[in-house]
């Protein structure tokens, strides 16, 4: 079996993240109640008219450009016309004929090989609204209606679940630094349809589409069950034919949701209620300079400021951590050390206490502060755990901080004092010592350590108790 | 009893401004004038204590503009909130809208008093005010005769003189053939001169709301209360208003009118050409030169029309589903049952019609052959009507190729009342201004029509030919209609 070829094809759509929706001035935002959202342009009432967002053309020109496609310079909007209640309007406003960026590509690395995965188009849509099923009936939530996406197509480039899970890994993180999109599977901001079929030939197999699917993980899962679903069902001699599945979670299988019907007829033409969008050279080339930092060129800083390819990683996969590190980068600090910290504690507490560093009283100049001293050696790390919910929780300074925990930052000569009495009160463990056990070394250094509640710094200690040592 | 509303807008804006009248004269003797045509059948809803207690309430204030306490009839696919809006409709026999159409404020703001909103084709499909779900309004020269549509009820209360002003929609010479059926002004602006917020849309690239009057002055000023762009249509005009009645007086000496051949060909009636003539005559004898001309595509402009029409009317319409607003038929079975009942019941045959014919023609590969294919050709008009208007100020021609016919005819050939509209389709392609202004009576007494269209934004050198033609002939357009 296994000659058969696996092709994936991805349709993504993000949603964008505007402030109002696409064709009205109804907030685009979380809402505590149902159809509150809502105005008569996003109820399709009689006699209303779409006018055109400008923050989503933004975002959408965003959007081709991180995804390197080449944008349509002149281009209108489509309707899409179908029945259903979630479409207030009976058709749909999205670009079938001038989608905003087209021919592009995203590059993957898969086991150290680089690849580029083909963009079809990428295109600007309104969400339909949200049917909640009760009991019997249906219930229509206006609050997404209207919410502006950028649906991504890739061409079938893609020849493994590994390929496509990487793919949407880099497309999530792409969009995310490009402020696009905030990418949230899980809430739906992002949701993907996979297109998988297999063949033995050049000829491309029948093709299976897996709608919704909830996470990027469960995007590898569910290709590779379908591609293992239709083998057999071909190896078993049967033929398959075009129909759009879903995947369940628990068995870890697809499941059929409906057959495609031959000819679905959704009766394009162009909108006539919005007028083409003419962007010229200097409007794109605005936009596109005032993006924010992408994930390409933080990867570069990160590591040429020597932190760990798998920390870079980390840090790229928290846009939050990120963003916080860059405000960093042109200040005089060790960035080896604040990612370490910031990965690290920091990171636990904010996660425990669900907070955010801004939030906290731990500010960028106690960081700053911090960071030096751990770097300079003026503070142990055993110090730093020991007040740091302090630095969060209280307005003190640092120094105080260090007092209150009965830490005081000790003067070259009380160390130096403290060596020398520990070496007279320990003459049996200074000859062995000299005779050659420098295991002892590290003895006196743990006496140090306790004697100074850790907050001697460990290379001065080291340094003296040579000194010491030798005379 | 009174007879304020035979008068002039201006001549009551002095009596009102004098404090002779009060704006409550002006409603009480239109709802009486209503009330004695109610067999015109010229409105669907009414809104007498409303625009009672409006008229009371403008008492307190100052009388800041012409158009100030005039009463005003409305077409009833143009939304008003709290006051029934049906389209003529069963689809819509319910439904009172929770926002005004953008002219509706700009109505308001002037301090027009709304009286209520006038019969017309459902969903303005159509070119005689028949497919009407509450029947056709009459009219007002021979009640046996059609007002013509689709804005019928709205010709025909002017024609009437049952109130001064009154808005109309034109898709495909919706003012102007009723305009002409009647004996009154209908001005068909440029496409994106007034919004078409809150204008139930038929055919939106098409679509244009105009005003209705008894004279071309009163046009003049309504079009400039209800002109300007509006932020909720994309489609409307950047361009500034201008003051549309600038040029009414001034002298037509050296300007230079086109008719198109097609025009005078042999489609229009002998009594209409011989009256055209005589225009044509007219002005020349009063030193404007006058030259025929082709305009490309001008004869297909019907085939484009339906074509587009229906296409984006198919869409436009998609939306009245049972789910939301308007008619929902009783116990559907299941979602399939809701839609099929609400459209078959709450939409009448034409409607039905066209948005059959209009799914079919966007259907597949017909989107291509037909609709992209009329919108290419709608191009190419435009293109030569522009090359007309680089040598020539204004185009003329009938409006209509017959006169208003029998309220029972031709009720069985759907497709031959398009052809009523053969004339001023074309101006609707190429998104130009077309108005009608009377220019005489048939032997039956029964009102022909000049058609005068303009370039582009030209709406006030239309006026200005149009006022000259209405004060050398001097016409008595007066119905003699109150009982």
């Amino acid at each position: 079996m296994s000659e058969y070829k696996t092709t994936v094809g991805i349709e993504v759509h993000a949603e964008l993240k505007t402030n109002t929706k696409i064709f009205s001035s109804s907030c685009n935002g979380y809402a505590n109640m149902a159809n509150t959202h809502v105005n008569v342009v996003d109820l399709g009432y009689p006699g209303t008219l779409p006018t055109l967002n400008a923050e989503v053309i933004v975002k959408a020109i965003r959007a081709s450009h991180v995804l390197n496609c080449k944008i349509n310079k002149k281009m209108h909007f489509d309707r899409k016309n179908y029945f259903y209640p979630d479409l207030p309007k009976g058709y749909q406003i999205t670009q079938a004929r001038t989608p905003i960026g087209v021919d592009g590509y995203v590059e993957i690395e898969v086991d150290g090989t680089k690849k580029k995965i083909g963009i079809h188009d990428i295109h600007i849509e309104e969400d339909t609204c949200k049917s909640i099923h009760y009991n019997n009936s249906s219930l229509l939530d206006f609050n997404r209606a209207g919410v502006p996406l950028v649906e991504i197509v890739t061409k079938p480039d893609m020849s493994s679940s590994k390929e496509a899970v990487l793919y949407l890994e880099k497309l999530r993180e792409l969009l995310l630094y490009a402020d696009v999109s905030d990418c949230k599977i899980e809430e739906g901001s992002m949701r993907c349809d996979v297109n998988v079929s297999v063949s033995k030939s050049s000829v491309l197999g029948t093709r299976i589409e897996i709608k919704n699917i909830g996470s990027i993980s469960n995007v590898g899962l569910a290709i590779d069950s379908e591609v293992k679903r239709q083998i057999e069902l071909l190896e078993s001699g049967n033929t398959l034919h075009e129909e759009t599945r879903r995947y369940d979670e628990k068995s870890n299988t697809t499941v059929l949701m409906r057959v495609k019907e031959t000819g679905n007829d959704y009766r394009y033409f162009p909108e006539a209620d919005i007028p083409y969008v003419i962007l010229d050279d200097t409007y794109i080339d605005n936009v596109i300079q005032h993006l924010p930092m992408l994930s390409s060129t933080r990867r570069e800083i990160y590591l040429k400021r020597g932190i760990n390819p798998v920390n870079v990683d980390k840090i790229i996969q928290n846009r939050k951590i990120s963003d916080y590190l860059n405000r960093y980068l042109d200040k005089n600090i060790n960035l080896v050390m604040a990612s370490n910290l910031l990965l690290g504690d920091i990171a636990s507490y904010l996660n425990k206490n669900s907070t955010s560093m801004d939030e906290t009283c731990f500010n960028e100049e106690k960081f700053i502060q911090v960071v030096n001293m751990l770097d300079k050696g003026d503070m142990s790390s055993k110090i730093f755990k020991e007040i740091l919910n302090d630095l969060f929780e209280s307005n003190e300074s640092i120094d105080n901080l260090l007092n209150k925990h009965g830490i005081s930052k000790m003067s070259d000569d009380d160390l130096k004092a403290i060596i020398k009495n520990i070496i007279d009160n320990n003459q049996d463990n200074v000859t062995q010592y000299k005779s050659g056990n420098e295991r002892i070394l590290k003895y006196f250094v743990g006496q140090v350590m306790k004697e100074t509640k850790g907050s001697a710094d460990p290379v001065l200690v080291n340094k003296y108790l040579l000194e010491e040592l030798s005379k | 009893m009174s007879k304020y509303l035979d008068l002039s807008i201006k001549e009551i804006n002095t009596l009102l401004k004098d404090k002779k009248i009060k704006p409550i004269d002006l409603v009480e003797e239109a709802f009486e004038r209503i009330d004695n045509n109610s067999d015109l059948n010229a409105f669907i809803t009414l809104d007498r204590e409303n625009a009672l207690k409006k008229a009371q309430e403008l008492e307190n204030k100052e009388v800041d503009n012409l158009l100030f306490g005039i009463p005003i009839a409305i077409k009833d696919n143009i939304v008003t909130k709290d006051l029934r809006t049906t389209c003529a409709s069963h689809m819509l026999d319910n439904f009172i809208p929770i926002y005004n159409a953008t002219v509706v404020d700009k109505i308001l703001d002037k301090n027009m008093i709304i009286i209520g909103k006038c019969n017309m084709d459902e969903f303005a499909m159509g070119s005689t005010s028949r497919t009407s779900y509450y029947g056709a309004p009459l009219n007002p020269w021979d009640k046996t005769k059609i007002a013509g549509g689709s804005s019928g009820g709205s010709a025909s209360c002017i024609a009437a003189r049952l109130v001064p002003l009154a808005l109309g929609s034109d898709t495909g010479g919706s003012i102007r053939q009723p305009s002409s059926y009647c004996g009154i002004v209908g001005m068909k602006p440029t496409y994106g001169r007034v919004s078409r917020y809150g204008l139930i849309a038929f055919a939106s690239s098409l679509d244009q709301i105009g005003p209705m009057t008894t004279n071309v002055y009163d046009n003049a000023l309504l079009l400039n209360a209800i002109s300007g762009h509006d932020d909720k249509d994309l489609t409307s005009s950047y361009r500034e208003v201008e003051d549309y009645t600038r040029l009414i007086g001034s002298d037509i000496k050296g300007m230079k009118i086109a008719v198109p051949n097609f025009f005078m060909s042999d489609i229009v009636d002998k009594e209409i050409k011989d009256k055209v003539e005589e225009i044509i005559n007219l002005l020349k004898d009063n030193g404007a030169s006058v030259s025929y001309i082709d305009i490309d595509y001008i004869e297909n402009a019907v085939t484009l029309y339906q074509i587009i029409a229906m296409g984006e009317a198919s869409s436009n319409l998609a939306r009245f589903d049972g789910v939301r607003y308007g008619y929902s038929c009783d116990n559907p079975k299941n979602l399939e049952d809701l839609y099929k009942r609400t459209r078959q019941e709450g939409f009448g045959d034409e409607v039905k019609r066209r948005i059959m014919v209009g799914s079919y023609l966007l259907s597949g590969e017909n989107a291509t052959t037909y609709y992209n294919k009329a919108l290419q050709i709608r191009d190419d008009i435009s293109k030569s009507f522009k090359k007309a208007f680089a040598e020539y100020d204004l185009i003329i021609g009938p409006n209509t190729t017959t006169v208003a016919y029998g309220i029972g005819a031709n009720l069985d050939n759907p497709s031959q009342t398009f052809l009523d509209d053969v004339l001023v389709i074309p101006v609707n392609m190429a998104g130009l201004p077309g108005m009608n202004v009377p220019i005489g009576f048939n032997h039956e007494h029964l009102p022909i029509g000049l058609q005068i269209i303009g370039d582009s934004f030209e709406e006030a050198k239309m006026y200005q030919l149009a006022a000259f033609i209405e004060k050398k002939l001097n016409l008595d357009l007066m119905r003699e209609v109150v009982k």
